[in-house]
C-alpha cells in the first residue's frame, strides 16, 4: 500500500501517520499523567473522485480522525497533505483557503445546525464568511442549494426545528456544498436517522457525488452502508487502521479477524437466509 | 436560473416560526403574566412620564410632590386621598414619584450588571484557561463578601466622590454600587451556557467552514444564551428594587427626593403615632411591582426555556 502512494499525485487527500493524543490530567496541578490515544498512528489516501470509507465500533477514534483532518483536534504528530498543501503546518490563511475546498457533514443534525438561524442564514455563512458574492446572488445560490438536495427554496426562511431529522440532514448537506468544495468528509451521516431515510440521504449523496465530481470521506459504523457507497474501505480498530482495501476485496476475502468479526456482525437480509429453516412450513407462510 | 430567480422575485417564501416567536407565542397564553406584565409596563410608564415632565418642567401630580398641600401628618382623605407627611406634603404623590427613583436605579444598575457580567461571562467561557481562572476567581472572591455588606461599602466609598470629572451623588451612587457588586450571577450564568455550546456541532461547523472568533461568539453563541440574560434580567430588577429601597432605608440612598425606601425609613417613627399611611403606600407601592415582576419573570423564564419548567 505504501508503495502504492509514494511517487503519485492524484492522491487528493492523504494522512500519514496521523496521531491525536488528548492529555490526561491528575491532582491539584492538573499534571498530564497519560495520554487517551484516540488515533493512534494511521495512514490512509483518497483518489480524487473516490469515495474512502472509515468504519470500526463506536469510541475507536473515527470522529477524532475527521477533526483532525479540518484542524479541530489538537494533532500530535503526522502529515496531512491536501492538493500537496500540508494542512497540519498550515498558517491562518492558508488555513482558511484550505478550509473552503473541505466541506463537512456532521452526525447529529439536531446540534450541528445552530437553532437560532433560518435555513438561508445557515447555508449562506460560509460564503459570507468568504465574502466571495453577495446579496441576491447568495440567496440564488442557496436556492439552487436547496433544489439540489432535495428541498425548496420556499424554505429559506425557516428554522431547523420545523424540519424532520431526514430534512435536517439535507440542510447540513446542503451547507457542507455551498463552497463548492473538493473533498466533503462525512461524519456518520446517516447513522442518527431511521433506516428509510438513510438510504435516501445516502442516495442523495450518492447522486451528488456524480454530479458534481466530489472526492468523498465516509465515516461509518455500518459495513452495510459502506459496501453501498464506497470503493476503499479502511476499518479502524483502537485507533488504528487494521485493514485497507478494495470494497470488494474486503468483503470477498478479510484478513484481519476484526474485519472478519465485524463483516460477520452484518444482519442479512430476509429471515431464512442465515438460519436453518424450522420446521413450522416458513415457505408455506411466505408463499401465502 | 432566470426562471428560477423570478421565482423567487415573485413569490416570497413564507417566514419561519423562530425559537422567539415560539416563546412569545407561550408567553402570551399565560393570562396572569400578561396581567403582570400590564402591571410591569404602568410602573415603567409613570417613571418614564416623571423622568419626561421633570425634563420639560412640567407642573403636574408627581413633579409637585414638594408642595405643601394641607397639614402635618393629615390622615387619608377625599382631598388627599393618601394623607401627608410631616411637612404636609402628599404621600400619593411622593408614592408616585419613588417609582421613577426605584426603576431608574434598577434600571442601571442592571444595564451596568449586565455590560460587566455577560463579555466577561463570554470571554472566560469560550476561550478558557488561564483567562477563566482570572475570571472565576475575581467573581468567586467577589460574591464570597456578604452582598447587603458589600453594596453597602461600594455605597459609602461611591457617595460624593468625584469620577471621571462627575460627581457621583444620590442615586448614581446607588446604582453604581448594585451594578458593579451583582454582575457575578449574570457572569456565572453566561459562562456556564457559553461552555455548553461551544462544544455543539453548530460551533464546531462554523469552525470548520472559517467564521473569525468574534463571528463565532456573535453570531453563533451570543443569540443562544441572550434568552439566559433576558431571563436573569427579568428576575434581578426585582432584587435591584429591593436593594435601592434597603440602601435608602439605611440612609445611603437619594436624601433630597423622596423614594420608597426613605418613605418607609422616615414611617418607622410615624408608626407609633399612629400614622401608617405613609408606610402602606410605599409598602403596597413595592409589593404591587416586585409581585408582578416575580410573576412575570417566572412565566418569562418558562416561555423561553421550556424545559427548564418545573409543574
Amino acid at each position: 500500500m505504501s508503495g502504492d502512494m509514494a511517487g503519485s499525485n492524484n492522491y487528493l487527500l492523504e494522512v500519514e501517520d496521523l496521531k491525536t493524543y488528548f492529555p490526561v490530567k491528575r491532582g491539584v496541578l492538573r499534571r498530564t499523567v497519560g495520554y487517551i490515544k484516540a488515533v493512534d498512528g494511521i495512514s490512509f489516501a483518497i483518489k480524487a473522485g473516490q469515495t474512502l470509507g472509515l468504519v470500526g465500533e463506536s469510541g475507536c477514534g473515527k470522529t477524532t480522525v475527521v477533526r483532525s483532518i479540518v484542524r479541530l483536534a489538537p494533532t500530535r504528530a503526522g502529515r496531512v497533505i491536501f492538493e500537496q498543501r500540508d494542512v497540519l503546518s498550515a498558517g491562518k490563511d492558508e488555513l482558511r483557503r484550505l478550509r473552503r475546498e473541505i466541506g463537512l457533514v456532521f452526525q447529529d443534525s439536531y446540534s450541528s445546525l445552530n437553532p437560532r438561524m433560518t435555513v438561508g442564514a445557515i447555508v449562506g455563512e460560509p460564503l459570507k464568511v468568504h465574502g466571495e458574492i453577495r446579496g441576491s446572488e447568495i440567496t440564488e445560490r442557496i436556492a439552487e442549494l436547496l433544489s439540489k438536495v432535495g428541498l425548496s427554496s420556499e424554505h429559506i426562511n425557516r428554522y431547523p426545528h420545523e424540519f424532520s431529522g431526514g430534512q435536517r440532514q439535507r440542510i447540513g448537506v446542503a451547507r457542507a456544498l455551498v463552497l463548492e468544495p473538493k473533498l466533503v468528509i462525512c461524519d456518520e451521516p446517516v447513522s442518527a436517522l431511521d433506516v428509510s431515510i438513510q438510504s435516501q440521504i445516502l442516495n442523495l449523496l450518492k447522486d451528488l457525488q456524480e454530479e458534481l465530481g466530489l472526492t468523498l470521506l465516509f465515516i461509518a459504523h455500518d459495513l452495510a452502508v459502506v459496501r453501498f457507497f464506497c470503493d476503499v474501505v479502511a476499518v479502524m480498530y483502537m485507533g488504528r487502521i487494521v485493514e485497507l482495501a478494495e470494497v470488494d476485496q474486503l468483503y470477498r476475502n478479510p484478513l484481519h479477524p476484526y474485519t472478519r468479526a465485524l463483516i460477520s456482525a452484518v444482519p442479512q437480509a430476509g429471515p431464512g437466509l442465515q438460519r436453518p429453516k424450522n420446521s413450522f412450513g416458513t415457505h408455506a407462510v411466505r408463499g401465502g | 436560473m432566470s426562471e428560477r430567480k423570478q421565482i423567487i422575485e415573485t413569490r416570497r417564501p413564507p417566514k419561519g416560526r423562530s425559537l422567539w416567536k415560539d416563546a412569545a407565542g407561550r408567553l402570551r397564553r399565560r393570562k396572569p403574566a400578561m396581567v403582570c406584565l400590564g402591571v410591569v409596563i404602568a410602573y415603567f410608564l409613570l417613571a418614564g412620564s416623571i423622568h419626561v415632565g421633570e425634563f420639560f418642567d412640567l407642573k403636574v401630580g408627581p413633579t409637585l410632590w414638594a408642595e405643601q398641600v394641607g397639614r402635618s401628618y393629615a390622615p387619608p382623605s377625599s382631598k388627599n386621598v393618601l394623607g401627608t407627611d410631616i411637612f404636609g406634603q402628599s404621600v400619593l404623590r411622593k408614592t408616585l414619584y419613588g417609582a421613577k427613583i426605584s426603576i431608574t436605579v434598577a434600571l442601571c444598575a442592571s444595564l451596568i450588571s449586565i455590560a460587566i457580567g455577560v463579555p466577561l461571562g463570554a470571554v472566560a467561557g469560550y476561550f478558557r484557561g488561564f483567562v477563566d481562572e482570572v475570571i472565576v476567581w475575581l467573581y468567586s472572591t467577589l460574591s464570597s463578601v456578604p452582598y447587603i455588606l458589600l453594596i453597602l461599602a461600594f455605597a459609602v466609598v461611591l457617595r460624593d466622590k468625584t469620577l471621571f470629572g462627575y460627581k457621583v451623588t444620590g442615586i448614581t451612587a446607588v446604582y453604581l454600587a448594585i451594578g458593579l457588586t451583582s454582575w457575578v450571577g449574570i457572569c456565572r450564568l453566561v459562562r456556564g451556557e457559553i461552555i455548553k455550546h461551544k462544544d455543539r456541532e453548530y460551533v464546531m461547523a462554523a469552525v470548520s467552514y472559517g467564521c473569525s472568533r468574534r463571528r463565532i461568539i456573535f453570531r453563533h453563541l451570543m443569540p443562544n444564551v441572550l434568552h439566559i440574560v433576558i431571563i436573569d434580567f427579568s428576575l434581578r430588577f426585582v432584587a435591584f428594587v429591593h436593594a435601592e429601597v434597603i440602601l435608602s432605608f439605611l440612609g445611603l440612598g437619594e436624601s433630597d427626593r423622596p423614594s420608597w425606601g426613605a418613605m418607609i425609613n422616615d414611617a418607622r417613627m410615624e408608626l407609633s403615632r399612629g400614622v401608617w399611611w405613609q408606610m402602606a403606600a410605599a409598602t403596597a407601592a413595592v409589593f404591587f411591582f416586585s409581585l408582578a415582576l416575580n410573576i412575570f419573570g417566572d412565566a418569562l423564564r418558562d416561555s423561553l426555556d421550556p424545559k427548564l419548567r418545573i409543574q
